[in-house]
């Protein structure tokens, strides 16, 4: 895992991508709590003004945070997570996280990333999550 | 949605952070150990029933859209612990005809420090 000694700022971080299938946010859905029908039933989605099965927020927010505890070398280096939902996920795209570096303390052995979500969809770029920031424990 | 509601506090529940529920967790996005950082949600659940259902509050949870999310971290979650979970409305604010409510979500040691803060932005979109 990395120390704050030796990162970059700013540095770019490797992204990491995930298929988002009915499969997984059903399982989300169940693991969460999260029941709503948005995220479940076609028809539903359609009458909400969505062409589709949309994930939930907080799937995309979930993959993120795996991101980040990838590269952080655990769950437990996350200090804080913020995020802002901008555009829904449909079944069957990738959705891509990444961020960078933006600064870090020595003395604390915390770095401060912004991160983000993207998806292709159209040969747009769109942003599930954008200025989303957070605060990892590098150096305990 | 009744903005005279900001500031209200909810009887304190109480939330195991249970090791099935984490392991499901951890599969979905292919973490391989600890409590994943977003855990925290399944609290936010746990409480929304009794906030959907407040008659003071009377938000329309079928326009409900999720704005923005933050946890804060004292130390991480625990798998098996037994937390407080303290739940008030923080804020609320119309824009364009549009209601933003901020639910602040504490997880807290029985009777002591908090452990993590959830912020959750709701936003109720306008009726059609």
């Amino acid at each position: 895992m990395p120390s704050v000694r030796d990162v970059a700022v700013p540095s770019d971080l490797p992204v990491l991508s995930r298929v988002v299938t009915s499969e997984a946010v059903k399982a989300y859905a169940d693991a969460s709590g999260d029941q709503n029908p948005l995220h479940q039933d076609e028809a539903f989605a359609r009458t909400a003004g969505f062409h589709g099965i949309i994930a939930h927020g907080m799937f995309t927010m979930g993959h993120l945070a795996a991101w980040l505890s990838t590269w952080a070398g655990g769950p437990e280096r996350i200090r804080r997570l913020t995020a802002q939902f901008r555009a829904s996920v449909f079944m069957g795209e990738a959705i891509v996280a990444g961020g960078r570096v933006k600064a870090v303390d020595v003395e604390q052995g915390v770095a401060v990333i912004e991160c983000w979500v993207m998806v292709e969809r159209d040969g747009k770029t769109e942003w599930p999550i954008r200025r989303g920031e957070a605060e990892v424990l590098l150096d305990p | 949605m009744n903005p005279s509601a900001a500031g209200k506090t909810y009887p304190a529940t109480t939330f195991t952070v249970d090791p099935e529920r984490v392991s499901a967790f951890r599969k979905i996005f292919d973490e391989v150990e600890g409590v994943p950082a977003t855990f925290a949600t399944v609290a936010e659940f746990a409480v929304m029933p009794q906030i959907v259902a407040d008659p003071e509050l009377g938000l329309d949870f079928s326009r409900v859209l999720h704005g923005n999310q933050e946890y804060e971290f004292r130390r991480p979650l625990r798998e098996g612990e037994t937390l407080e979970v303290r739940c008030r409305l923080g804020s609320i604010r119309e824009l364009g005809g549009n209601a933003f409510l901020v639910l602040v979500t504490e997880l807290a040691e029985p009777g002591g420090d908090v452990v993590c803060t959830a912020r959750s932005t709701l936003i109720e979109r306008a009726a059609d």
